[in-house]
């Protein structure tokens, strides 16, 4: 069974009196350990489908299933705990806690997950480790590079074991050559095992991923009409 | 997330902002602590009462004081010959609710005269119970005896004040067996009461180690208006001048003459006090005397009752309403400071919304967002409170300094604790409205923002 599930997935929203369908009915299926990009130009409905696939938002209608358990009909908490177990989020803005060390923002998923103060610390500082930002441990975001902070944002997804991690647009705000090295690391963390989700709207970027998925009009192109 | 973690965050976000966390709180310090002072104030208040009514004997002390015949009586008054010794005498055996009865016959305009030294005084003529019932004590030599009463001793005991004035040379000395002339008849001196010193001052004299000055200022007062008996609620037993009741008539009232005839000595009273064994009997004990004055005085109801009762309950419902209208003041300032918080906190929380989006993507849930910034308002509210009670010690003091000391502040425990649960209750009902906000944020809208 496949880690990811979406069976006829439709998600519209009202804005006044407008009905804005954003995913027309999607069907998808991701296995573990998977390296695959989503693509698509802005208001294609890309964004809509990470929330999705993030446990962010449950669908209109059509069925989400994430390893095994069924989110679309989920509870905000319930939700939330999902987000906290399985799912590992990179932003574009890096969204780190300024007034948070770099040990501090790491931690903060385990805080919500219950794990104690010991086990949290050594946890975090694994996966700053993982990163290679040991030496900046007790820096604040604002004294770190876009790279090194998005390094930082990354251990924060790695640091709860998740099932899968979903990247927003990582490199789009990193100048290329740091992007290069960002996207070196997904490779590195996709060859040990971890299911990454890129989402992006660069086919350059996407091109570096096995599988893309192309999204289109809220509908999936099929994957024979990507020009190669 | 536990509370713990809650602090944490609550305490960072706090220092993170001093300044603004500081005027934060600014409202619940001042409200905290003019709800201490204004409790601080009205207890001084009831103390400095309570300290008067103590000072004229308690609440089981009642006098008996004359009072106009009812006009069906009128023409008969005559048959009463007042308050007497007599009434003394039939209370002490009759009304056995009461414990102690002390006449007085006394006299003012007295020259007291000791070698150079002449004071113009009052003179007490009274029985031993009088030191009773004023909780005077003996210092120096003996109370009035039971001899002194049966013989007519010319003696006379004093009061520590009325000493010191006598013998400025030696204001705290024994100066029993030394003679002095009250309207140039010699009276010995057999004794000397201790100087009563009211519980502000006997703690001040503690605090500052040294008796003598807490007395002076007790004397002189420290307010701005009047001195001496104004001031000191001790002022009647400080200043005692008693000498025995028979001594007082047969030496000074006897010249009693009406239509020619020597009308012997006079035997009406100036004030008959009686105490209560028994303030649980209060209404029975008064009854009882009521029956034996009505039989002395062959029916004319001429006395009257004075209680202390009245004066008690008064004080209670001053004290009351001024606690209401002083708590009804500092809870305004207390509730403003709430809304101080509210509304920080909702300007804090519009600059989080990005923060609130990220905790709530790694897997917050709205509850542990609503913990976060409802336990950040009530830190507020609790270190608000304790710097409010920080400032009310210092207001206190400040007051104390400017109020007459009888009604100096003072601070208990029970108001501490009572303004503090405040400061909390205020920082716990601020926090709810901007909490409840931030959790039902939409995290994806919270991503976006900014």
């Amino acid at each position: 069974m496949a880690l990811i599930e979406l069976r006829s997935v439709v998600k519209s929203y009202r804005v006044g009196e407008q009905k804005i369908t954003a995913l027309a009915g999607i069907d998808l299926e991701i296995d573990a350990g998977e390296y695959a990009s989503i693509i698509g130009p802005s208001g294609s409905g890309k964004s809509t489908l990470m929330h999705l696939l993030g446990c962010l938002d449950t669908p209109t209608s059509g069925t989400v299933t994430i390893d095994g358990i069924e989110v679309s009909k989920s509870s905000a908490d319930e939700l939330s705990r999902m987000r906290n177990r399985k799912i590992g989020f990179v932003f574009q803005a890096f969204n780190l806690l300024s007034k948070l060390d770099v040990l501090r923002n790491v931690e903060l998923p385990l805080i919500y997950s219950g794990v104690a103060g010991k086990e949290r610390q050594a946890r975090a500082r694994e996966a700053i480790e993982r990163v290679g930002l040991s030496e900046r441990i007790h820096n604040t975001p604002l004294q770190l590079s876009g790279g090194q902070s998005q390094r930082v944002a990354i251990a924060r997804a790695l640091v709860t074991r998740p099932r899968i991690i979903f990247a927003d647009e990582p490199t789009g705000n990193l100048d290329s050559h740091t992007g290069e090295r960002i996207l070196e690391l997904f490779r590195e963390l996709s060859e040990s095992g971890s299911t990454i989700i890129l989402v992006t709207h660069d086919h350059e970027i996407a091109e570096m991923t096995p599988r893309r998925i192309e999204i289109k009009d809220g509908l999936i192109v099929p994957p024979q009409e990507i020009p190669a | 997330m536990n509370f713990l973690l809650g602090l944490q965050v609550g305490f960072r976000e706090i220092l993170a902002h001093k300044f603004r966390s500081f005027l934060t709180m600014l409202g619940v310090i001042l409200g905290v602590a003019s709800l201490l002072a204004m409790f601080g104030l009205t207890e001084g208040i009831a103390r400095g009462m309570r300290e008067q009514l103590e000072a004229r004997g308690g609440i089981e002390k009642v006098q008996i004081e004359t009072k106009d015949v009812s006009a069906e009586l009128a023409e008969f008054s005559f048959l009463s010959r007042g308050r007497s010794l007599e009434d003394a005498e039939a209370i002490r055996v009759g009304a056995p609710l009461i414990d102690l009865v002390v006449p007085e016959s006394n006299k003012n305009g007295f020259n007291l005269r000791r070698g150079s030294e002449v004071k113009r005084v009052r003179a007490v003529g009274t029985t031993p119970g009088y030191t009773d019932l004023n909780q005077m004590t003996v210092e120096n030599g003996r109370n009035l005896c039971d001899l002194d009463l049966e013989r007519g001793h010319r003696v006379v005991t004093l009061g520590r004040g009325m000493a010191r004035e006598l013998w400025p040379e030696d204001p705290e000395g024994d100066h029993t067996g030394e003679a002095v002339f009250l309207n140039d008849v010699p009276f010995r001196v057999v004794g000397i009461y201790e100087f009563m010193l009211t519980e502000t001052a006997k703690r001040e004299a503690v605090e500052a180690k040294s008796e003598a000055q807490a007395e002076r200022r007790q004397r002189r007062g420290r307010g701005n208006t009047g001195r001496g008996r104004w001031r000191d609620p001790y002022f009647l037993q400080n200043s005692a001048v008693l000498i025995p009741l028979t001594t007082m008539v047969a030496e000074f009232k006897s010249a009693a003459v009406s239509n020619g005839v020597d009308a012997g000595p006079d035997l009406t009273l100036d004030s008959l006090d009686f105490r209560i064994r028994d303030t649980a009997y209060f209404e029975q004990a008064l009854a009882q005397v009521e029956n034996v004055l009505t039989r002395t005085h062959r029916g004319i109801d001429d006395f009257s009752f004075d209680t202390r009762e009245d004066w008690a309950d008064g004080i209670e419902t001053s004290v009351r309403s001024t606690r209401i209208s002083g708590g009804l003041i500092a809870g305004i300032s207390l509730l403003v400071g709430g809304i101080g918080i509210t509304n920080i906190m909702l300007a804090s929380i519009t600059e989080r919304i990005r923060e609130i989006g990220v905790r709530r993507a790694v897997g917050a849930t709205g509850r542990d967002i609503f913990t976060q910034i409802l336990v950040e308002s009530i830190v507020i509210g609790v270190i608000g409170g304790l710097i409010g009670l920080a400032t009310a010690g210092v207001l206190t003091h400040l007051l104390a300094s400017l109020s007459p000391e009888s009604n100096a502040p003072i601070v208990t425990m029970n108001a501490i604790g009572v303004s503090f649960s405040f400061a909390v209750i205020i920082g716990v009902f601020a926090g709810i409205y901007p909490a409840w906000k931030a959790a039902r944020l939409d995290p994806i809208e919270a991503l976006r923002y900014g």
